[in-house]
């Protein structure tokens, strides 16, 4: 299940946080891509439509995209407006790049083709960030820094795992410069300023690109969940930085639930996602013991996932929003991890599922979620 | 009620062909509606003597719900009652998508009902292009397809490709192949070529419809032949054609010709040239 290659830019894109997203795309596609970034921050509204109706497809959307630009700039006080345009555009060929040529506004504008239909949620991902390198500026190096590559303003819990990340590198001496998306147009424009670029999950063409432009090397790490997942990321980027430091964890919190995770140690789970997917399944099977019986992307056969959840000893399932039809049918919990969740809110940004924190609260929720579901031994 | 539609290569006649067709008609005290789907919208300018706002401008300009039946259809020549869809400026939008909303604005108005035509006629764009252009196909609007083409390979080409149209929605719908009209304005006029190519794709030669002074003459009057030239050669042409059309029963479900079918046909071009040439 995925969302195509404009929900991938619109993602990439409105992780500039100071930045408008104008997407010029009908009205369906504003809304979907819109709402799966509201439902924990009701504030962001950082993005305008051009609203295409039957009109725009049958005479060209070029007009209201004029018009949207002039509103966009009058109403909002942003350095940067960011035009995708999606399907429709791209089909009747509208020329997107005159119209932004044509208007003189107040604020930068940077538009980028992200159709659907001609890629994956990561293509439009991976592509907006080679748009957006654009704005990048030399920077004088800051040694010991590094940039985060992969997350993306609607990623749950994006808040307390960036915070924890943070705090984590900080404590082994290491500096995050910028992180890509979700930052500021200034903090972006200065990526280059980092010592080397972490890429986590996506992101890598634009590591790749940095890295043949600017010389900035990059390192492909999992998602930090769990413990060792977490000593494992900071001990590597630590490494490269030559910083060395050992990072430590306290596992008194788990020992206070510890008969709680004997009985549900080989625990049979399943999970999907995005890029999270993997090293939520490394640490649901290495740390707590459970067993990993399906484990998929979102790029995969979601029907055939669905099936093999079906048809496995599954208690738990780990996924998104969109899992909670199946988790329903099987009438087992659902824990969501990953992106899109619309059907919970997330914000406290100091309850993190990434990080050493983020494994006492990611267990903590998967036992109340297990004990509040039906008791421990369902 | 008759419903049929007239398809070809742009610029091969179609909306002279359509309009006299309609123009003959009415003599009869037939009711007859032509319906224009090509974004130029200059079919019926024969039949009233002038542009009229099209379906699609008034989408603009009114938008959908404002829009009235009287606003889109006016009646030319004998009570002919013209419709013409429109479409965007050139290069921009999807003129596809117009022919698909125009349609279904008509519908929407209930124009068909309310005006209870013997007959309606589409005059549809150059090719099928895309879907929007086989709309007249796809949803049944029409009974048949009438082929306009002369002896012309691109125009026997796109000839073809209609009849591949027709075929893809030969499932879906009862719209068959009526037959050829064959416009004998090109270089090699030559009968034969376009009665093969009906025989190979299993239909017939309904009209020919030979060069003519007349034709032109009449349309810098903005007239049909039939109103301009009521008594000439050429007005009982169309009058013959829409009587054939009319009453044709024997229709088809083509069998489109392969490449190298289509090469064969252009070899019977290639000859009739040189021999041309030589003469």
């Amino acid at each position: 299940m995925d969302g195509g290659k404009f929900f991938g830019a619109f993602r990439a894109s409105s992780g500039i946080t100071d930045a408008v997203v104008l997407n010029h795309v009908p009205v369906g596609c504003n809304w979907g891509a819109a709402i799966f970034k509201t439902t924990s921050n009701q504030f962001d509204m950082r993005h305008a439509c051009t609203v295409m109706h039957e009109r725009e497809i049958v005479f060209g959307g070029e007009d209201a995209l004029r018009e949207a630009l002039i509103r966009a700039d009058e109403l909002y006080d942003t350095p940067l407006l960011l035009v995708i345009a999606g399907d429709a555009p791209s089909i009747i060929g509208d020329d997107v790049e005159a119209v932004v040529n044509s208007v003189t506004l107040d604020a930068e504008v940077m538009w980028m083709e992200a159709a659907g239909f001609k890629g994956s949620m990561m293509d439009g991902y991976e592509e907006a960030l080679l748009r957006l390198a654009g704005l990048m500026k030399e920077s004088e190096t800051i040694q010991g820094s590094v940039n985060l590559i992969g997350f993306s303003p609607d990623d749950f819990k994006v808040d307390a795992d960036v915070k924890e990340i943070k705090q984590l590198l900080l404590d082994a001496g290491v500096e995050v410069n910028t992180v890509i998306s979700k930052c500021s147009l200034e903090e972006f424009r200065r990526a280059p300023a980092a010592e080397l670029n972490v890429v986590l999950g996506q992101g890598t063409l634009l590591a790749e690109q940095m890295k043949k432009e600017l010389g900035l090397p990059y390192l492909k790490m999992d998602y930090p969940y769990g413990l060792d997942g977490t000593a494992h990321f900071v001990n590597a980027i630590s490494e490269e930085l030559g910083t060395g430091h050992e990072p430590e964890f306290d596992i008194e919190p788990f020992k206070r639930v510890y008969l709680y995770l004997h009985e549900l140690y080989g625990t049979p789970v399943s999970v999907i996602g995005d890029f999270h997917a993997e090293a939520m399944a490394n640490f649901l099977d290495g740390e707590l013991g459970f067993n990993v019986e399906v484990s998929a992307r979102n790029e995969d056969d979601y029907f055939a996932f669905e099936e093999e959840v079906r048809n496995s000893n599954t208690t738990i399932l780990f996924g998104s929003s969109f899992e909670q039809n199946i988790a329903e049918t099987l009438n087992i919990p659902l824990i969501r991890f990953c992106y899109p969740v619309f059907d919970n809110v997330c914000v406290y940004d100091d309850a993190p599922y990434a990080g050493f924190r983020g494994a006492v609260c990611l267990t903590e929720a998967i036992i109340n979620t297990v004990m509040s579901y039906g008791g421990m031994n369902k | 009620m008759r419903k049929f539609c007239v398809y070809g290569k742009g610029g091969i006649g179609k909306s002279t062909i359509v309009s006299n067709i309609a123009a003959a008609l009415s003599e009869n005290g037939k009711t007859i509606i032509v319906m224009g789907c090509d974004p130029k919208s200059d079919m019926t300018r024969n039949l009233i003597g002038k542009r009229i706002p099209t379906v699609l401008d008034l989408f603009r300009s009114k938008g959908a719900d404002k829009m009235e039946p009287e606003d889109v259809v006016f009646k030319g020549f004998n009570g002919v009652y013209c419709i013409e869809a429109g479409g965007p400026e050139p290069g921009v939008g999807c003129a596809g998508r117009g022919v698909i909303t125009a349609v279904d604005m008509l519908d929407r108005l209930g124009v068909f009902n309310d005006i209870e035509p013997d007959t309606v006629i589409y005059d549809v764009l150059g090719d099928v292009v895309c879907g929007g252009f086989a709309m007249p196909l796809r949803q049944g609007l029409a009974d048949d397809v009438y082929i306009v083409t002369t002896c012309d390979p691109m125009a026997i080409y796109a000839a073809n490709n209609i009849c591949k149209g027709i075929k893809r929605f030969a499932n879906r719908s009862a719209v068959t192949l009526g037959g050829i009209i064959y416009n004998g304005r090109s270089v090699v006029d030559e009968p034969s070529i376009v009665e093969g190519l009906a025989d190979r794709l299993g239909t017939k030669v309904l009209g020919r419809v030979p060069m003519s002074l007349l034709v032109p003459r009449a349309e810098l009057r903005r007239k049909t032949v039939i109103e301009y030239a009521p008594d000439s050669e050429i007005a009982d042409t169309f009058r013959d054609l829409a009587t054939a059309i009319c009453e044709n029963k024997d229709r088809v479900m083509p069998d489109p010709l392969s490449d190298d079918e289509l090469d064969e046909i252009n070899e019977e071009i290639e000859v009739l040239l040189k021999e041309r040439e030589e003469n």
